[in-house]
Parts: structure tokens; sequence; C-alpha cells
């Protein structure tokens, strides 16, 4: 069982620290946003403000991802979940996050052969006149649902020792 | 035996598809009947259209309507597909090119090096400026927000035009939502079509392509498992669909200029929209100097131009 | 199989997924990664599910989410709207029923700020019904004032439900905000008649403040008259550059987002536990909405990759030989009762790109159908046992409100909305003659 506490508290603290940076993402967004407006309005519009916003959109919410599921943002419906006793709640969960582990797996399939193709052919571009490299963000994007994936784990790890009675405290 | 079932997502949104190739696909159905059945996609309904390559490839989808540029096709002949500023004047230069001037075998090969089949091209419409405020000179194209073609992007860039692409459903929102100031991406027929004329105000008669190339595509393995006579089925609805254009486009052009409602025309006088013409002779060089067989295909656009030119009227006027 | 089976076998697959109280997207993504494997998973399949994170990555308009939620977090966190209540209290304190339909009041202000109902209730619940429940205002209208009132959010624009209706709908935002101002006021009108007619009955519901709370001078009367400003003036930062194209859409979120954030600062509210809670609970939320709609999409694709809303379509119209009306009237009735056991953001992803191409081939106006979307989208967020609203009062009103009030003190409001909606339907001119004016057509 301490292998399971260490695999919790590892995955835990990652996501903990990588979920406290991204959420500043919500000025970095800003800034971008209002660089455009100040540009358009003052000088030549830049070509690169949409899609940059774009980017740091994507990589706020799949790396912010992990630390909202240790908030316990992600929305359940609770219609007979929420009546349930805790012990209940963790016997369900451990069956039903294997639903969401799966997902993510496929979500990750996805994810890493779109990444490898970003990189085949001399680089794949964003068909745009700015035409960035979109290996970067999907690379990103393979990272926040990776760790998606491992907080998953955790979150099915917890269950379990939720199960065998033992206590769990929360990183947040 | 079973129906052969294929997915065919095409870059057009469902009030386009319905002229530039619902059409040739029902054709396609009725006639093959039980031996196989095609199920037509809009824009981004399955894939989006930058992921519309490699979805391909993997077989996700089976068959692609788009020009090559738009939906970033890895090869050497991406920038031509689409609008390549001046290559042509008239619709019927793009099947020249393919047919007669040797475009098809470069093609052909580029796309069988990456796995797809390409079957066949077609001439679409030509490229003009669709605005909300008017164009009369280069100067007004100055810090224009405008949704066009990558290649044509790169190339617009320098007369201070800012290219955007956005996905191709959402561009009537975009000139409502201020994103956009304009679209350079069709002619006068689909602005109509497609309910942008009803957000822009002002058609800019001059245009940087008389006729965009774009094309069928299909996942190699699944091109080589049918059957010769459905090949041949295909290919004679591709072409249907090419001829519906021709004179849909061309027809289209004319009448709406001349009795559309919606737009106001305005024009850059020729001696001015010289500049333009010249800037794109510079950029084919450029593009050429990119690779080899981007010069092959410079060079036979530059040809084909040539001799439309010497060939004189009605082929080329002045 | 036919496709109307297999569609029906995702949906029935994805409620069951719902019930067992696993998150949200983790459902809905499950049974859309399945139902792709298992169709097309002899060629491809497995990647429409991170292909529809490029899709999202695409929705220009999504930017404005996280905005929104950021600008509601800083004004209710940052308490900045205290000024707004005092303001409605001692103008409106000695009608009876007064600071109801002060709150109200409040609530359409704040909702001009914020795209969403969090807000509202954050504020409602937390500056105005105490302050009530102290004046002896019966605790179920105030409660249902509070709930009502927020929902007004994502009606009067900006409104995030709008946005999402609008990239779904492929219908210009500008447009759908508009339609919804004039329906949003009426709702609000509707809500105070209410009040007043009841409390005018039952004045123990709604007592007029005495005499001595309310005798301030008028200099003080006038200076808090002054805190009314605050929300003009961030609406107008980020309305009038968006309405006179200097800005685009997704630039004046940011310019609203900002704006909120130097109020806070000037008015020297944003403290470090403001600040931290307001960005740690923008990433929650915006992480919640966007992996439920990065699952929506992918299930999305599947559904209208199997031809499911036509098969759905060809069932209303041509089998079953329904009149649009009908079927338009029970697709809101449906609506409701699913907002009665389904959570109301997964709803929000799930019914649009259902209904909405059935309600464009059935003829109707979009614009229209928008606002009728969110109206009854506020219905379903207020109705029992399920409503976004009802979880959010449950988490922030004070221990003497039970569940039973909470549950208790929606039904009249919910009649009032549903009166509107019924309204908006056969007067359609109520939603699309502001936009129409404004646009000219
Ligand atoms: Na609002
Ligand atoms: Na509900």
């Amino acid at each position: 069982m301490t292998a399971l506490r260490k695999f919790i508290s590892f995955v835990d603290q990652i996501n903990y620290r990588i979920g406290r940076v991204t959420m500043y993402g919500i000025f970095v967004m800003m800034a971008i946003l209002l660089w455009s407006s100040i540009s358009k309005t003052f000088f030549n519009p830049s070509l690169w403000t949409l899609e940059m916003a774009q980017f740091a959109m994507v990589a706020y919410y799949i790396l912010g991802g992990p630390y909202s599921i240790q908030m316990g943002s992600n929305v359940r419906m609770d219609l007979l979940y929420g009546g349930w006793s805790t012990r209940r709640k963790a016997a369900v969960d451990c069956v039903t996050v294997l639903f969401l582990i799966f997902y993510l797996a496929i979500l990750l399939w996805g994810g890493i052969d779109s990444t490898a193709y970003s990189f085949k052919y001399g680089g794949e571009r964003s068909p745009t006149a700015w035409r960035p490299y979109l290996w970067p963000i999907k690379v990103i994007m393979c990272i926040g649902i990776t760790l998606m994936l491992l907080q998953a784990i955790s979150e099915l790890f917890k269950d379990i020792l939720r199960l065998r009675g033992e206590e769990i405290d929360n990183v947040v | 035996q079973s129906t052969i079932k294929w997915r065919m997502q095409t870059y057009a949104g469902p009030a386009l598809a319905e002229h530039v190739v619902k059409p040739a696909i029902d054709m396609f159905n009725q006639i093959a009947g039980d031996k196989m059945q095609i199920e037509l996609f809009f824009a981004d309904q399955l894939v989006p259209t930058g992921e519309l390559f490699q979805a391909m490839q993997r077989g996700t989808i089976d068959a692609v309507q788009s020009d090559d540029d738009s939906m970033a096709s890895p090869t050497e002949v991406t920038v031509f597909g689409g609008y390549f500023p001046f290559a042509s004047r008239y619709s019927l230069d793009v099947p020249v090119l393919f047919n007669q001037y040797g475009l098809n075998e470069i093609w052909d090969a580029e796309y069988s090096a990456v796995g797809v089949k390409h079957i066949s091209a077609g001439a679409w419409d030509p490229c003009h400026f669709a605005t909300k405020d008017p164009i009369n000179s280069l100067e007004d194209l100055k810090g224009k927000r405008v949704f066009t073609f990558p290649t044509a992007g790169r190339f617009l860039a320098q007369f201070g035009v800012v290219p955007v692409t956005l996905p191709w459903e959402d561009i009537e929102v975009a000139v409502q939502t201020g994103e956009l100031d304009g679209i350079a991406w069709s002619g006068i027929t689909e602005d109509y079509t497609v309910g942008w004329a009803d957000v822009t105000n002002y058609f800019l008669t001059n245009n940087i392509s008389g006729a965009w190339a774009g094309s069928f595509f299909a996942n190699m393995d699944r091109w080589n498992e049918l059957p010769d006579d459905l090949k041949t089925l295909f290919r004679v609805c591709c072409d249907q669909s090419h001829y519906y254009r021709q004179w849909w486009y061309w027809g289209g052009e004319a009448s709406l200029r001349v009795n559309g409602p919606k737009m106001e025309l305005t024009t850059i006088p020729d001696a001015e929209w010289a500049q333009v013409e010249e800037a794109a002779v510079k950029f084919w060089d450029e593009i050429a100097a990119e690779s080899e067989t981007k010069a092959k295909v410079v060079d036979i656009i530059k040809k084909y131009n040539a001799d439309m030119q010497k060939a004189g009227r009605p082929y080329r006027y002045g | 199989m036919s496709y109307e089976m297999i569609a029906i076998f995702m949906f029935a697959t994805m409620m069951a997924m719902l019930l067992t109280g696993q998150r949200v997207f983790g459902a809905i993504g499950f049974v859309a990664v399945i139902a792709a494997l298992v169709l097309w998973g002899d060629r491809g399949g497995y990647d429409i599910a991170f292909s529809s994170a490029m899709k999202l990555m695409k929705w220009y308009p999504l930017l404005t989410l996280p905005m929104f939620i950021f600008m509601g977090y800083v004004l209710s966190e940052s308490k900045i709207a205290d000024d707004l209540y005092k303001m409605f209290h001692v103008w409106m304190g000695g009608l009876k029923g007064g600071l109801a339909i002060g709150t109200i009041g409040l609530m359409v202000l704040i909702s001009a700020m914020n795209g969403l109902s969090v807000a509202g209730m954050a504020i409602g619940a937390t500056i105005a019904l105490p302050e009530l429940l102290k004046r002896n205002y019966d605790k179920r209208m105030v409660t249902g004032v509070i709930q009502a009132g927020s929902s007004l959010g994502i009606l009067v624009p900006p409104s995030v439900v709008l946005v999402l209706y609008a990239m779904i709908a492929r219908q210009p935002v500008g447009q759908l905000w508009l339609a919804g101002v004039v329906p949003g006021l009426m709702m609000a009108a509707m809500f105070i008649i209410y009040i007043a007619v009841r409390c005018h009955l039952n004045p123990t519901l709604g007592p007029a403040l005495p005499k001595e709370d309310r005798d301030i001078p008028m200099s003080e009367k006038l200076a808090l008259l002054r805190a009314g400003m605050l929300p003009l003036v961030i609406f107008a930062a980020m309305m009038v550059p968006f309405v006179n194209g200097w800005t685009s859409l997704v630039e004046s979120s940011a310019i609203g987002a900002l704006t909120a954030f130097l109020a806070a600062v000037v008015k020297g509210r944003m403290t470090r536990e403001v600040f931290e809670t307001s960005v740690r609970m923008t990433l929650g939320i915006s992480c919640m909405f966007m992996w439920i709609i990065l699952a929506a999409l992918a299930f999305g694709a599947v559904f209208d990759g199997l031809g499911a809303v036509k098969a759905i379509e060809t069932l209303f119209t041509e089998r079953l030989g329904l009149n649009p009306w009908v079927i338009l009237i029970l697709m809101q009735l449906s609506f409701i009762l699913m907002g009665t056991f389904l959570d109301d953001t997964a709803m929000l992803v799930i019914v649009a790109p259902l209904y909405v191409p059935l309600v464009a081939a059935l003829g109707f106006d979009l614009i229209w159908y928008g606002v009728l979307y969110t109206i009854t989208t506020q219905i379903a967020y207020m109705t029992p046992p399920f409503g976004y609203n009802l979880f959010l009062m449950r988490a922030m009103a004070p221990p003497e409100i039970t569940l039973r009030d909470i549950y208790g003190s929606i039904l009249p409001f919910v009649l009032v909305m549903v009166l509107a909606l019924t309204l908006v339907i056969l007067f359609p001119d109520i939603a699309l003659w502001l936009p129409g004016w404004v646009y000219g057509n």
C-alpha cells in the first residue's frame, strides 16, 4: 500500500505545482488579446495574436485539467451519487474511473499519432499566413493528457485505499 | 456482396456543398446503388480541416474534396492548390494545365509518396475581395484583416493585408464579431450562396486569380480496393462536378455583378493593379527557389501563360 | 443495426454512464470513443477524440469563456457590488417588497457585467440574502428572488450560454446578444411585478423598511447612486469598442475582464486572498467547461457521422408526421424535463447540437431559437433536483435556509419564466426587434 501512497503523492504534487503555474495563464490570454486590440487600433494588426491566444487557451485547460480534478471542479451528476456514503462512492468510482481512464487513453493515442504526424514531412505548420509549427502545442497537449491520465489513476488508487478504510489527505 | 461504404468530407459548408459536391455524390450513389454508397460530410463536421489530411491517411475518412493549401497537405505542390496568385485567368486554364501541361503527373507523384490518391483536379471560382468598407486603391488594403488562403495570404501581406485563417463555417460570424474586415476567398457567386454578401458591403472586381485549383482525393488503400468500374464511375462524377462549376461560376459571376442587389462593386485602376501583378511574378520566383518540384510547376505555369499570350484573343486580351 | 438504433443506444448508454456519478466529461467521452471504435475501428476512428481537441482550439469565441468567468469571480469575490446593493437598499427599501425588487435590479446590473449566473448568485447569496433575512423577508421569497435574478446573467448580454449557442448554431453572437436584451428586461420586469403583487397582498413576505433605517441624508443617497455607475463603466468599456468595430468580441471580453480587475484594485478590494481565489476558481470552472465541451465534441462528431440528426428529423417529420410547432414545443418540454435530471452544463452542450440542426431543418429562425434555448436553460438551471443555481444556492446560503426551502422557493419564479418563454414563442418580435433595428434588416 505504501507504493500506492507514493504514487498518489508523487502525481498529486506534480499536478498541483503545474496547475498552480497554469492558473496564471488567464493573464497570458488576457495580455495577448489586449495586445491584439492595441496593435489593431494603433498600428498594423498583429498576425499571430488570435492563434497564439488559442494555443494559450488549449495549454490552459489541458495542463490545468489535473489540478481541476484535485479541486473537485469537474461536475458529476449526483442524482444517485450525491446520496451515497463515502465508501459506496469509492466502490462505484473504482469501476467508473476505468471508463474515464479508457477515454483519456484513446485521447492520448490520437494525440501521439497526431503529434508524430506534426514532426513528419519537415514539420507540420498551421495553414495560416503566420504558419507556426504545430508540434509545440501538440506536445504540450500530449503531456497534459498524460498528466490527466496519471491523475485519474491516482484517483483510482485513492478510492482503493478508501475502500481499505485508510485515510486520504488531499494536497488541495 | 456487401455495399462498399465511404465517408467523404468536403471543405464546403452545407449551403455551398449543395452546388460544389452534393449533386455529383448524389449521382454517384444513385448509379452505384447497392455496390457502393458515399456519405458526404461538410466542413469540420467529422474532423477539423487542419486534421483532414492525416485523417484520410489513417482511413478515418476515405475521401476528401479540398484544395491542397487549406488542408495543408504535406507535399511540394500545396502552395499551388488554392489560389496561386495570377496563375490562371479563366476557369478553363486549370484543366488545361493539369491535363495538357503535365500538372496531373506531378500531383500524382507527390500524393502517391504520402499514401494518398490524387483523383482529379478541377477549376473553382476566381478570388475577389468582399469587404465591409470599400476598396478603391491599394492603400485601402492596408491593415484589413481578411480571411483568405494561406498562400494568397502570404502574397497579399506585402500590401498590408493581415491574413486570418478561421474555420470556414465561422467566417460569417467572424465578420460580424469584428474578427474580420473582409474575405478574399471566392468570387461573388459564393459570396451570395454562403451568406457572406449579407455581412459585407463591397465587392472588388480586380482578382488575384481567375480560378483556383481544388481536387478530389482518396486514401490510397481504399482507392486500390475499388473495382475498376467504380473507379471509373467516381472519376466520371468528379468530372461532372468540375463541369457543373464551370458554368455555375462563370454565369453566376457575371449575373451577380450586373443584377446582384447586396454588394456594391469597386475597382482599383488597371495601372495601379499592375503593381500587384508584377509582385506576383516575383512571388512565383520566390516559390520556385524553394524546391525543384516547385520550380518545375512554376515553369509550367510560366510557359502556359506565355503560350496563351502568344495565342492572342480570345485567350488573352492586351 | 439501423442508425436510429445506434443513436438511441449511444444516448441511452451516456445517460446510464452519467447516472453512475462519474465526472460528466468522462462519461460522455467514454461513450464517444467506444462508439467511434466500434463503428469505425477497422479504419481509424481512434483519432476522433483528439481531433475534437483541435476543433475546440479553432473555436475562437471560446476564448471569451475564461474571460467572463474571471470577470464574474472578480466581481463576486472582491465584493465591489456591496455599494450597489446599498444603493438599492436605501432607494427601494420603503416599498413593500422593495428590497426584493431592488435585488432584482442589482441582478440586472450584475448580469450586464458578466456572462454566467455564478457571479449573480454569489453576490446575491452573500450580500443581499443576509440583509433581507435580517429585515424579516420571507426566506423562501428571497431565496427564489436570488436564484431567478441571477439566472438573468445568461440572457442579458454578455452571455456565455449564447456564445456557446452561437458556435453550435453558427449564428452571429452580436445579434444573439441583442436578441436577449428585451426578453431579459421583460423577464426582470415580470419578476418585479410578481414580487410587488405578492408583497402587496401579504406584506409579511416583504415588509417595508422602517423610516429610521431609510432616513439618511440626500447627499449620501446621491453618493450611493454613483455606485450604480460602476457596472455601466465596465459594460461600456467592453461593449462600446465592440459595437463600434474597434475590437472583436474576444478582445472585448479581455477588456471587460481587465476593467473589472482594475475596478477592484482601484476600490482597494483586490486583496491577496481575493486574487488567489479568483484566479484559481477561474481555472477550475474553465477546465470543467472545456473538458466537457471536448468530450461532447467527440460525441457530436460520432453522432453526426452516423447521420443521427437526419434520422431523428425523418422520424419526427415524416414517420410521425408532426407539425413543426408541435415538434418545437415538444423539444422545449423535453429540454426542461432533461433539465430536471441531467446536469445543465452537459445538457447545454449535448442538447444544442441535437436540437439546433432540427430547428433549422424545420425552418425556424435560429436567433429567435437562441433566446428560447437560453430561457429554457435558465429554467433548467433552477428546477430540482439538478440545477446549477440550486447547487450554488445550497453551497452559499446560510444554514437556516434548508434544501426544502430552496426547492420550494423556485416554483412561482419558474412559472413566471415559463410565461416569459411562452410570450417569446408567441411574439418572436420581443426577441427579434432589437437586433433587427440595430442591424437594419
Ligand atoms: Na450577462
Ligand atoms: Na434542473
